[in-house]
């Protein structure tokens, strides 16, 4: 595959740079549209999607992360899901996909318990040693409820429990020794390895979906710092997620729910608050509950935050995918980040990157992350290619087609042969290096055949700071809030 | 862009705790700094004390080294209104406008540089100039914190309904921390205490755990609402968050001291509000101070206290001196030149009640009555409100008026500073007693 995508290419020395002048264009989905950057809970960082067997069956692996840069530990205001969000992750089928509409929605509701109100100790009255037991104070639940966006029908799919975040010495489980004072545990490649409050949090629910809820290290990497800081960028560069927690949701969906594998599936999630009215009308009493605002979305990374203008991006968060070809094609077509690269980094310019991109606009328009589900299952990242326990699945590589990481589509013919993209923008698994990819993808041509491949280029931060779980829920375990290193 | 999260949630703090304000302290520091370069004052090397010391100073710092620093400006104004409300240092406004105006000079008419000036217009208690630019700006385009801006100010000039319109549209457009802490004050405004606690707390759960000052500010209005309730211990629970959040939080110590006071508890209360008053040494911090002082016969300091909140209350809160000069039966002409004068910028239902207090502190009690009538005419849940009405009316030998308003400031006497409750007691067990028309 790499001689197909590069036999034909000049290849660029583009590898080392990153984007000079787009010092908004690139903040990650992390701190994205200006008005969501003022509700943390409802903030959504990161959309996965990819095709992995669960249980034995084949399944397609959603999961939606908010509050961006939890720094681990803080207190007293524990990071924590808010009952009053309405979180859905979404995935469409069949014509759905290309319209943007969601075929099915799945709705976390939180609901937050205390065994004891009459203390300071709000989240640990002790060492946790099981999830919910006496010494977790503070407890939330969820219910995961399926909606049928054309009939509107509603089905609840079960329930499931939140873990305690990762304090330190209140829940050592979740670190080396199962020690609090220890760093937070590696990533692992099985079940059984895995932590025992991330295993007592993993939810069976009804016709094979399973779910989890609570918080994990934050996947996403990039060198986000050394852009904001007079681009002066480095090598190698540093993940300034690093050392970051974040509250990630996981469903595991089988794919015979969404009507089988033999089709594409669009995925994106939203948040959302609830309106109410103001002043109640003469007598009536004041209410708090009205109907649904949505306030966050996300579906492929990078677009709202490194395509969309400032001046649209509170639009994107209120607006559906179905809404997309209409009002933010011409930020894919005509992407501003191309002309930056071109004026502030590449030298000479790339010509025929800047306007005209069907090829860009194929990925991001409607913004949902697109997933090829007849391929088998997604390769994973592990803890690199040569960790010694939980090393990378052979073939992975970050940056997805553009490191040869390719699946075989029994659907569309893709590259040829049914060649498509291993990881994003064939869905996106944790450790897609989606920088480098998006960038790579910016100064490539994928609108002839064969496409112009360049680069690959990007920001030089190639992993996470820690390894990723290969097993459901697959995010890393959460930083310790005692033992955590931010770079 | 994580500041965002502090800088802009800072702002609803604002909504309706005037009283505590400094702005004439502010307009008074501007003054020698007007013939300056704005963009120079504002990125003028500070003190690097904290962590929002150090923000601000990385800010400069990022706006010194770009072509183009207007959204670090930006940020930049909005980090020194975020420094205000913890330090309430009032110079950090001047700084504020500076951005301000440093903006509005690199980009003319930007919407971006009218929402921070107006904002900072908002904080030195120039109502009228920003609600013109809220007016501009929601003409422009569908921001909702535009509508945030537009609610405050015509709020802050008595115009309720008109507050509710915008808070509404705020609600519609994104209902979030902002939105919620300000529908909940207009609903508390309007006398729904059960709608704002529940409004409140939907704002508690919204606040951003990075920004404990949002979280510290919903907890303490909490407390506020809950004391009104007479339910002291959730009141002290909710002011244990907010000072959990954000230690030596003024705002936050000031209801424990009133919870203490309330609960019979004179000595905590003054430790607690000692402090809350050296933080924040404004007429409303000193004047809860001198009366708990006076509870436990530490009258030598209540009296230095006192003075001090005469000498400097005139620029510092010349709301809360008139309503203390007047409650003392001291300088009435004062006082009422002090609510008049505020007035001219506001004409809220705080302001028309220390009017009409004033007023009747110097006996033109056919002059107080109308004002005082307009001031609960809103529906506004509020003890001195009531003790100011019932003794107004009293006076104008409006018994019934009188019982009905001083019954229900008894109802809600734990909003009392003792002082004021000295008052209500002997109204209620006075003359009006027994004469029969009251209780």
């Amino acid at each position: 595959m790499r001689r197909l995508l590069h036999r034909t290419l000049p290849l660029m020395a583009a590898a080392g740079f990153l984007l000079a002048g787009s010092t908004d264009a690139l903040a990650s989905s992390h701190m994205d549209a200006p008005l969501i950057t003022l509700d943390d809970a409802a903030n959504t960082t990161d959309v996965y999607a990819f095709v992995h067997d669960e249980n034995g069956r084949k399944s397609l692996v959603t999961a939606l992360g908010v509050y961006p840069f939890e720094e681990p530990g803080i207190g007293p205001n524990k990071f924590n899901f808010d009952d009053n969000v309405l979180y859905a992750i979404h995935v469409a089928t069949g014509d759905d996909v290309a319209a943007g509409y969601p075929t099915y929605s799945y709705e976390f509701r939180f609901r937050t318990k205390f065994k004891n109100r009459k203390t300071i100790l709000q989240s640990y009255l002790d060492v946790i040693n099981d999830v919910d037991d006496a010494a977790q104070n503070l407890t939330q639940f969820y219910t995961v409820t399926k909606v049928d966006g054309r009939t509107g029908r509603r089905t609840k799919l079960g329930d499931g429990v939140v873990p305690p975040n990762n304090q330190g010495n209140a829940t050592p489980f979740y670190n080396q020794g199962d020690n609090g004072e220890n760093p937070a545990k590696d990533g692992v490649a099985t079940f059984e390895e895995l932590d025992k409050y991330t295993q007592q949090s993993i939810a069976a629910l009804d016709n094979g979906y399973i779910a989890f809820a609570g918080q994990r290290d934050d996947g996403f990497y990039a060198d986000i710092q050394a852009v904001f800081d007079l681009l002066k960028l480095r090598n190698p560069g540093r993940d300034s997620q690093g050392g970051f927690n974040l509250h990630l949701m996981a469903l595991a969906i089988p794919v015979d729910e969404l009507g089988g594998d033999r089709q594409m599936a669009g995925v994106y999630a939203t948040t959302s608050r609830r309106r109410f009215t103001v002043l109640a009308d003469g007598l009536a009493k004041s209410e708090v509950i009205g109907d649904w605002v949505q306030v966050a979305r996300q579906g492929n990374p990078l677009f709202n935050e490194g395509l969309v203008a400032v001046q649209d991006k509170d639009l994107y968060s209120r607006t559906q995918p179905s809404s997309d070809k209409v009002l933010f094609s011409k930020y894919a077509e005509k992407p501003e980040l191309a002309k930056l690269l071109n004026r502030l980094v590449l030298e000479p310019d790339i010509p025929g990157i800047e306007t005209g991109r069907t090829d860009i606009a194929g990925i991001f328009i409607p913004d949902v992350i697109k997933v090829d589900l007849s391929t088998g299952s997604a390769r994973l990242a592990g803890g690199g290619p040569t960790h010694p326990t939980n090393p990378d699945d052979p073939g992975f590589s970050r940056l997805s087609i553009f490191g040869d990481d390719v699946l075989v589509s029994q659907i569309q013919p893709g590259f040829g042969d049914g060649v498509i993209p291993g990881g994003w923008p064939n869905g996106r698994r944790f450790g897609d290096d989606v920088v480098d990819i998006a960038v790579t993808a910016l100064i490539s041509d994928l609108r002839t055949s064969p496409p112009i491949i360049r680069g690959p280029a990007g920001d030089n931060v190639n992993a996470n700071d820690t390894a990723f779980n290969k097993v459901f829920p697959y995010e890393s375990t959460p930083q310790n809030g005692r033992r955590h290193v931010h770079h | 862009m994580k500041r965002w999260t502090v800088y802009f949630a800072g702002l609803v703090v604002s909504v309706g705790l005037s009283s505590g304000c400094a702005r004439k302290e502010a307009q008074a520091a501007a003054a020698p700094s007007v013939n300056l370069d704005p963009c120079a004052a504002a990125l003028a090397q500070g003190p690097e004390r904290d962590d929002r010391d150090r923000a601000i100073a990385r800010l400069q710092q990022l706006a010194r080294s770009l072509a183009s620093p207007e959204g670090e400006i930006e940020r930049l104004g909005y980090a020194y209104v975020a420094r205000a409300r913890v330090s309430s240092d009032p110079g950090d406004y001047t700084l504020a406008e500076r951005a301000a105006a440093c903006l509005e000079r690199r980009r003319p008419g930007d919407p971006a540089a009218l929402l921070l000036k107006g904002h900072v217009l908002h904080q030195l208690h120039r109502f009228a100039e920003a609600e013109r630019i809220a007016r501009d700006l929601v003409a422009r385009r569908s921001f909702v914190l535009d509508y945030g801006l537009l609610g405050d100010a015509v709020m802050e000039q008595g115009r309720l309904d008109e507050a509710a319109d915008a808070y509404q549209k705020m609600i519609d457009l994104k209902p979030f921390y902002q939105s919620y802490t300000r529908a909940a004050h207009l609903r508390w405004l309007k006398g729904d205490l059960d709608g704002a606690i529940d409004v409140m707390r939907l704002a508690i759960g919204a606040a951003s755990p990075r920004d404990p000052e949002s979280a510290a500010w919903a907890w303490t209005r909490l407390a506020a609402y809950e004391l009104q309730a007479d339910r002291a211990g959730a009141a002290a629970s909710a002011a244990e968050m907010a000072l959990r959040y954000q230690p030596d939080y003024p705002a936050a110590l000031l209801v424990q001291g009133r919870i203490f006071l309330a609960t019979d508890r004179p000595a905590d209360a003054v430790a607690v509000l000692r402090n809350a008053a050296r933080l924040n040494p404004l007429p409303e911090y000193q004047w809860t101070l001198a009366d708990a002082l006076r509870l436990q016969r530490l009258d030598v300091e209540a009296t230095a206290i006192e003075a001090e909140m005469v000498a400097r209350g005139r620029i510092t809160d010349p709301r809360t001196l008139s309503l203390y000069l007047a409650t003392r039966r001291m300088d009435a002409p004062k006082a009422i030149a002090l609510a008049e004068e505020e007035l001219r910028a506001r004409a809220d239902v705080f302001t028309l009640d220390a009017h009409a207090w004033a007023l009747a502190a110097s006996g033109r009690i056919r002059e107080a009555l109308p004002v005082i009538t307009r001031a609960v005419a809103e529906g506004t849940e509020d003890a001195r409100l009531f003790l100011h009405a019932g003794l107004i009316n009293a006076a104008a030998g409006r018994g019934r008026d009188a019982k009905r308003w001083l019954n229900k400031a008894e109802h809600l006497r734990s909003m009392l500073l003792p002082s004021e409750l000295e008052e209500l007691d002997k109204s209620l067990t006075g003359t009006a007693r027994e004469s029969g028309e009251l209780k």
